[in-house]
């Protein structure tokens, strides 16, 4: 029906906006991670590609409608690392090193960018300096969550995953907790190319790792997963050349056979999540001698308003709809009360119309 | 970076429209939904962690068990006054203080649901405490008196809908209402795609459709059957709700299909869909219920706006990259700096990417690029969407290339 009469909205005083942070929890238990779905490392949740540069992890066999994309892993080392001027145990190029340092340089090109001075890409450092200084890792492993979980960014300070760097048959004899208790949202992280990142710690307060909260992806050192002497010994059982320790590796596996000895040594992620949703809040303000009647037809019965019993009555009208209108009176919006509102000449009020997006 | 703008016709609105298909089995108790088997994993008897015949909202929590952590939603209290629609404006205010969390749980599911009217219109009955006198008090069935208004507004387009007519007066009779959320159609449901099916001990009784497309739901099979031809019940297509009152016996049979009553009664549409989660299984009434059967089956409408955009390279355009390695490696990127001066090296060259059919020599050179990506910026040029595409393209310097974007909204 036509409109005769439009309430135009004051922008300075009937409009504002307000953003409201939804979380959700996440625990990604390492159950599911490794062994579950299948006897490791084929696991039918876990996909590798024929690249070989990274293996997803998903909830569920991955051929399933019901399974869910949990998180990609890589591994990977700058050109400077000592791994990369190294042989393995395999025979020469098994280990990927190409690979390896390519991963490790699309990374920090993405989330850190280039240096000041010799316009080289960055290295990875457990700080949050940025300083090419200190303790830098140059071998990394890289957790890249998926955007189903991470939606629009980690939150800062909820991050925490648990890493055995037991024998290889009890992963789990001895394991640490790394958080990035100290970030928040005040302060503890620093802002670069990538987006905010935090340092993980662990209890002992070591750094071993960044977690980079709007990109959704971790980085732990491989110092992560070292025992006291620096190196866990029986790190990975290769199929092939049996026990090796972490450098061994990563230079004799191959990326999806580096990620599968790191599965086999998470036992817990969890973390919250953050998804912004923004509003515009529309004050309708419905003031007392205005919207008293109705242009539903059903308003009049034989020409006399239905709800008046006699003509010294008020007139007596029920609020369903709020209909937003462009400036040329085009219709936007429109907004419905849960139940109708009475409206006549002794009430005022005032209607809150949200519009989340 | 220079921008190429959008020309008049290189922008394009359009609105796809889809009708997802949805079928929905009633037996024993349980709704099957598509013919979905339950799927079983290494932590829970439902992977989904939903009863059977429901949808999963986000389909989270995946194989989850009683020994497993789940996700979960929430909010924390503050001056934006959100909160999850479980929570009321009373508990919002008195039950929370700011930076209080609010939580809700996942996984969040739906399904059909049938709801038995006897007297539709039937109202409580309320006894004044001070004269004794008795009063009509609330709605036995509130759902029939809230879609009362909607359905004598639809009484244009058939007399079946409206509450009171010629066929009847709705408040009096047995009504048999199936709730379809809208998770299942998206905007509406799809004119003349209705089906409704009858079976008693595996043979169909009796099939409703919507053929005459006005929501009147008429008995069209089998041939001969009992009541064919017959309006049974109406659908409301925007709101998804479907109203039988069809009472006629649809064959000899005699079965239990009402909840906690005992009695036998004739196989007909106001006892369809018995067991859509409605209370009805076989410890509610009887073994005779296992002889029925329903089936429902119709399709949606959802609209899908659709933004296409070309982006076109034309010849002698789009030719160069910034991409470091597009120039040949080692070479001087600066002739001269100083305090006073800083030159860029003007003479250097190109790496030469023509793809040569032989080894060890290398074609002449060419001026080329490949396009591995398309960005789309608005008028304050604020990147606002980005287009990558599955292989790079080649674009020669003497070719005109166009793209086209598509962006579903």
């Amino acid at each position: 029906m036509a409109i005769t009469s439009y309430e135009i909205l004051d922008t300075t005083s009937d409009v504002t906006t307000t953003r409201t942070l939804l979380h959700e929890s996440i625990p990604l238990t390492g159950t599911i991670i490794s062994g579950t779905y299948g006897v490791f490392p084929s696991e039918e949740n876990i996909k590798n590609y024929t690249h070989g540069q990274f293996q997803s992890v998903y909830d569920y066999p991955y051929l399933s409608s019901s399974a869910n994309h949990i998180f990609d892993l890589a591994v990977g080392f700058d050109e400077s690392s000592n791994m990369s001027k190294s042989a393995g145990a395999g025979p020469t190029g098994s280990g990927q090193q190409a690979k390896k340092i390519n991963m490790y340089n699309q990374f920090s090109q993405v989330l850190l960018g280039y240096t000041g001075s010799n316009n080289t890409v960055r290295m990875f450092e457990l700080d949050l300096s940025l300083d090419e200084s200190g303790s830098i890792a140059k071998e990394a492993v890289f957790v890249n969550l998926s955007r189903l979980i991470s939606k629009d960014q980690i939150k800062k300070g909820s991050f925490s995953i648990t890493v055995g760097y037991g024998t290889w048959s009890a992963p789990f004899g001895a394991k640490r907790v790394l958080t990035d208790a100290s970030a928040s949202d005040n302060g503890g992280t620093t802002n670069t190319f990538g987006g905010d990142y935090g340092v993980l710690f662990d209890t002992s307060s070591n750094p071993r790792g960044l977690v980079f909260y709007e990109a959704g992806i971790v980085m732990l050192s491989t110092n992560s997963f070292a025992n006291d002497s620096g190196l866990t010994p029986q790190f990975y059982a290769h199929p092939t050349y049996g026990n090796l320790n972490i450098i061994g590796t990563f230079l004799t596996s191959s990326i999806s056979g580096a990620c599968d000895a790191v599965r086999h040594r998470i036992e817990n992620i969890a973390f919250n999540n953050t998804t912004e949703i923004n509003s515009t809040i529309y004050f309708c303000r419905v003031p007392h001698n205005k919207y008293n009647h109705s242009a539903n037809p059903t308003y009049l019965s034989a020409s006399t308003i239905r709800v008046k019993n006699v003509n010294t009555d008020s007139p007596i009208a029920y609020i369903t709809t709020i209909g937003l209108y462009s400036a040329s009176n085009d219709l936007l919006a429109v907004a419905k009360v849960s139940e109708p509102l009475r409206k006549d000449p002794t009430n005022e009020m005032t209607l809150r119309v949200r519009l989340d997006y | 970076m220079s921008l190429k703008k959008f020309g008049e016709n290189d922008v394009i609105l359009n609105t796809m429209k889809t009708h997802p298909h949805s079928e929905f089995f009633i037996f024993d108790g349980t709704v099957h939904y598509n013919n979905v088997p339950g799927q079983s994993g290494a932590f829970s008897d439902r992977v989904l962690n939903i009863p059977p015949g429901h949808v999963s909202l986000y389909e989270l929590n995946i194989d989850k068990g009683d020994a497993n952590l789940f996700s979960y939603p929430f909010i924390t209290k503050q001056s934006s006054g959100a909160a999850f629609a479980t929570v009321s404006a009373t508990s919002y205010s008195n039950a929370f203080v700011f930076g209080d969390i609010m939580t809700s749980s996942y996984p969040m599911s739906a399904s059909i649901t049938r709801e038995l009217m006897v007297t539709a219109g039937q109202r409580e009955v309320g006894v004044d405490s001070n004269t004794g006198d008795t009063f009509e008090a609330a709605p036995t069935y509130p759902h029939f008196y809230a879609l009362k208004n909607r359905l004598n507004f639809y009484g244009t387009l058939s007399e079946h809908y409206k509450v009171s007519s010629s066929y009847g007066d709705k408040a009096l009779q047995t009504v048999n209402l199936l709730s379809i959320p809208s998770i299942f159609y998206g905007q509406g449901i799809r004119p003349g795609s209705m089906s409704l099916k009858w079976y008693c001990t595996g043979s169909m009784i009796g099939e409703l459709q919507d053929v005459k497309r006005n929501g009147e739901l008429i008995q069209v099979g089998p041939v001969g059957s009992p009541g064919s031809g017959s309006v049974a019940g109406v659908v409301m297509y925007d709101e998804g709700f479907v109203l039988l009152t069809g009472s006629w016996a649809l064959n000899q049979a005699s079965l239990l299909l009402v909840k906690d009553s005992g009695t036998p009664v004739s196989p007909s549409w106001v006892y369809w869909g018995a067991g859509a989660i409605d209370g009805v299984t076989v410890s509610t009434t009887g073994a005779s219920y296992l002889s029925a059967s329903s089936q429902l089956s119709f399709q949606g409408i959802n609209e899908i706006q659709v933004m296409t955009m070309f982006a076109h390279a034309k010849r002698g355009e789009v030719n160069y990259s910034n991409n470091p390695t597009f120039l040949e490696y080692g070479q001087t990127a600066i002739a001269q700096t100083s305090s006073l001066i800083y030159e860029e090296n003007t003479s250097r060259r190109i790496y030469n990417t023509v793809s040569s059919s032989y080894p060890d020599w290398r074609a002449p050179f060419k001026r080329q690029v490949y396009v591995s990506r398309v960005a789309v910026y608005d008028e304050s040029r604020n990147l606002i969407g980005l287009a990558t595409l599955s292989n790079p393209v080649l674009k020669e310097e003497d070719e005109d290339l166009s793209l086209k974007l598509r962006l579903d909204i």
